[in-house]
């Protein structure tokens, strides 16, 4: 017997846990309902909140469709670790030799489809909602704009739902802590998207501001990979 | 003499209690004469008039505050490494220092920007928001270690010192991406822009800074290292 | 193979300023069965928690199927088969689901077959596909035990198994920690219950307030004998 071969391969343990955490949701539907819901209900309250029925936000667009977003990923983020502190699992899964790496880049691509189901509902109802003007040319590239910022999200959003699991009042805990390092990316999501939407076009803004979206998700993942050991690290 | 030699015991006995005392009385000076250059000795501003002096503090201030957030990063960094709990302490401290200047940036720029713009607020400012977003950054340091305790409290402290440290550049850079520059660029890309008798009383402004930081996190150490020893002392006699 | 599967060295716990487990040596040889037995807070779980790698040593070596831990934690994690109080399972997956789960973890080959032959083992082939949350208890600690087992571990840690296991699964289990005496395989079992050991075990150590106040042999020992000792160890 030998315990340092065959090590199982980590693509298998990350495949196998994101198929948990999908099959999961499809049965519960716990989280993505109820992130589409707040979504849809946040874009309204916008409405109101921003003045009378009347007015025109489509200079907005942006800042509306990624304030909704990013506090909808609070919502989400804040799943992540739910069944396995409930349930009582992670035990269970830091006793397998799986890097804790490994882990978090599962949580994060389940935040990342969430993240996307979400924005199929909100990226179309913002257009229908609030633009007055050309959108649905510049669907593609908002849609571009929604996959790097869902990847930004993801990473530092798993870091810290990793950090506020253990914490007393960990739901008041999780949107202090992740919010704030959320700002750079509603600032360049939201810039990136009123670079495009409404007819803008200005590329050249839209290039800066998704490269530097890919900035932020480079040095997250560099955090999270140096980090991500500690945190269950007990 | 008895109570020389028990005196003699007792600041032998304090470790770090010579380097607070070289770094206070650096600090004190170079307070001093940063102080009494800014005022008296420095050329006034042909724009600005006397408030531009407050430039000093605001920009040594700004830039001590982030050395003290490096510092935490780095003091995480080691704690992860050796799970030692004095490591704790350096981030703990130098977050506390970090954020109190940081508080202390918002509050002179809003000051600046009342003097030049008449409103205390301006978002066009680059620095003054991305200062407001690193106090946010650095303030929920202190939510999370308040919700914690013991070991995992010095790990996620850790952790977040070091994430918090890579959200600082990033949330500089997207602030200023997304603003035009109204603040004056003092500094260029190539170095420093202004005059060679504000750029030596700048420098010693945040030499002072600097040593006053140091000196007060020395102090501070030195602190928490007596209570760390108390409570061993305490624990050994609870065991015996 | 290691000739110890387990090698602590002065371990020391603490949560904060509190000690759990203060300067314990213990060690397990291939085939051998260890009983940890000792009243409430002892710090039988730590202990049991810091050789199955989820809990840090704060001093002293310990050193699991031949690595030394922390450093060698996750190589050590493939041998060691973990049975806790929870059943470490997803209640809305089913029993297959969630074996598959901890397949892909461990990298189990041929996967299918061996969850079927374990479903088969522990008596769930019929609720296969029900969510474990409407299993009952003893059910969750036959899956339990089968996913303890799922990666065939050399070193079984097992934290008070008897307690929620039903008659089939305490008799699953017994006849596991006999065949793992004979194939060389080993076992660490934190128990309340003495008058078991003297049939799962081949060494009992007892733990009070942190440290451990006896570990010697129980061959021959009936479990009347063993109570006796035990009471006499701990009083």
């Amino acid at each position: 017997m030998s315990t340092a071969t065959n090590h199982p391969r980590w693509t298998r343990q990350l495949a196998g846990l994101v198929r948990k955490d999908l099959r999961l949701e499809l049965r519960t539907k716990e989280t993505v309902v109820a992130m589409v819901l707040f979504a849809v209900i946040t874009l309204t309250i916008m409405q109101f909140g921003f003045g009378t029925r009347d007015d025109d936000l489509t200079r907005f667009t942006g800042g509306l469709m990624w304030v909704t977003l990013a506090f909808t990923a609070v919502l989400g983020v804040g799943r992540s670790y739910v069944a396995e502190r409930e349930q009582r699992v992670l035990d269970g899964l830091l006793v397998s030799p799986i890097p804790r790496v490994v882990l978090l880049a599962a949580k994060a691509i389940a935040i990342v489809i969430y993240m996307a189901i979400v924005e199929v509902v909100v990226i179309p109802l913002v257009g229908i909602f609030f633009v007055k003007g050309p959108y649905w040319d510049s669907i593609g590239w908002i849609a571009l704009v929604a996959l790097l910022a869902n990847v930004c999200i993801a990473l530092s959003g798993t870091l810290f739902s990793g950090l506020a699991l253990f914490t007393r009042a960990r739901d008041l805990i999780l949107p202090v802590l992740f919010l704030p390092a959320l700002v750079p990316v509603v600032i360049a999501a939201a810039g990136a998207t009123h670079a495009v939407a409404a007819g803008a076009n200005d590329m050249a803004d839209y290039r800066g501001y998704c490269l530097f979206l890919v900035a932020y998700a480079i040095l997250f993942l560099l955090v999270c990979v140096a980090t991500y050991d500690a945190v269950f690290d007990d | 003499m008895p109570s020389s030699t028990t005196e003699k015991t007792r600041s032998g006995r304090v470790p770090g209690a010579r380097a607070a005392l070289i770094w206070g009385v650096i600090a004190a000076v170079l307070v001093t004469v940063s102080t009494i250059g800014v005022f008296l000795v420095a050329p006034e501003d042909a724009d600005q008039g006397v408030i531009q002096r407050i430039f000093y503090f605001h920009v040594a201030i700004a830039l001590v505050s982030l050395v003290a957030f490096a510092v935490a990063c780095v003091a995480g960094i080691f704690l992860l490494r050796t799970r030692s709990a004095r490591w704790d302490d350096v981030g703990d401290v130098a977050i506390r220092l970090g954020l109190l200047f940081s508080v202390l940036v918002v509050i002179t720029g809003s000051i600046w920007a009342k003097a030049s713009w008449g409103t205390w607020w301006v978002w066009s400012d680059p620095r003054l928001v991305t200062y407001l977003i690193v106090v946010l950054i650095y303030a929920a340091y202190f939510v999370l270690r308040s919700s914690v305790d013991d070991d995992r409290r010095m790990r996620y402290a850790a952790i977040y010192a070091i994430a918090g440290f890579a959200s600082v550049p990033l949330s500089f850079y997207s602030v200023r991406v997304a603003n035009s520059f109204v603040h004056p660029v003092v500094f260029t890309g190539s170095g420093a822009a202004m005059p060679g008798s504000m750029l030596i009383w700048f420098v010693v402004s945040l030499a002072a800074m600097l040593a006053l930081f140091i000196a007060l996190l020395e102090v501070e150490l030195i602190g928490r290292r007596a209570e760390r020893a108390l409570r061993r002392v305490a624990l050994a006699l609870e065991n015996t | 193979m290691p000739d110890l599967l387990v090698s602590a060295r002065g371990v020391v716990h603490a949560y904060g300023d509190r000690r759990a487990v203060s300067a314990v040596d213990l060690d397990v040889a291939a085939g051998e069965r260890v009983a940890i037995a000792g009243p409430n807070g002892a710090g039988k779980s730590t202990l049991l928690r810091m050789v199955a790698t989820l809990l840090r040593p704060r001093a002293g070596s310990l050193t699991v199927m031949g690595e030394e831990l922390p450093k060698g934690a996750r190589r050590a994690r493939m041998g060691i088969g973990y049975l806790a109080h929870d059943p470490l399972a997803y209640l809305d997956l089913s029993p297959r689901q969630n074996l598959q789960l901890y397949a892909d973890l461990y990298g189990v080959p041929d996967a299918a077959d061996r969850i079927e032959e374990l479903l088969d083992r522990v008596d769930l082939i019929a609720r296969a596909e029900d969510p474990v949350r409407v299993l009952s208890r003893g059910m969750n600690q036959r899956l339990a035990l089968a996913r303890m087992l799922l990666h065939q571990p050399q070193l079984l840690l097992l934290d008070e198994p008897h307690a929620s296991l039903d008659a089939s699964g305490t008799a699953l289990l017994d006849a596991e920690l006999g065949a793992a005496r004979a194939d060389g395989r080993g076992a660490v079992i934190v128990t309340h219950e003495v008058e078991r050991i003297a049939q799962v075990a081949d060494r009992l150590v007892v733990m009070r307030a942190g440290r451990v106040v006896a570990d010697e042999p129980v061959a021959g020992r009936g479990p009347a004998e063993i109570r006796a000792r035990y009471e006499q160890v701990i009083a």
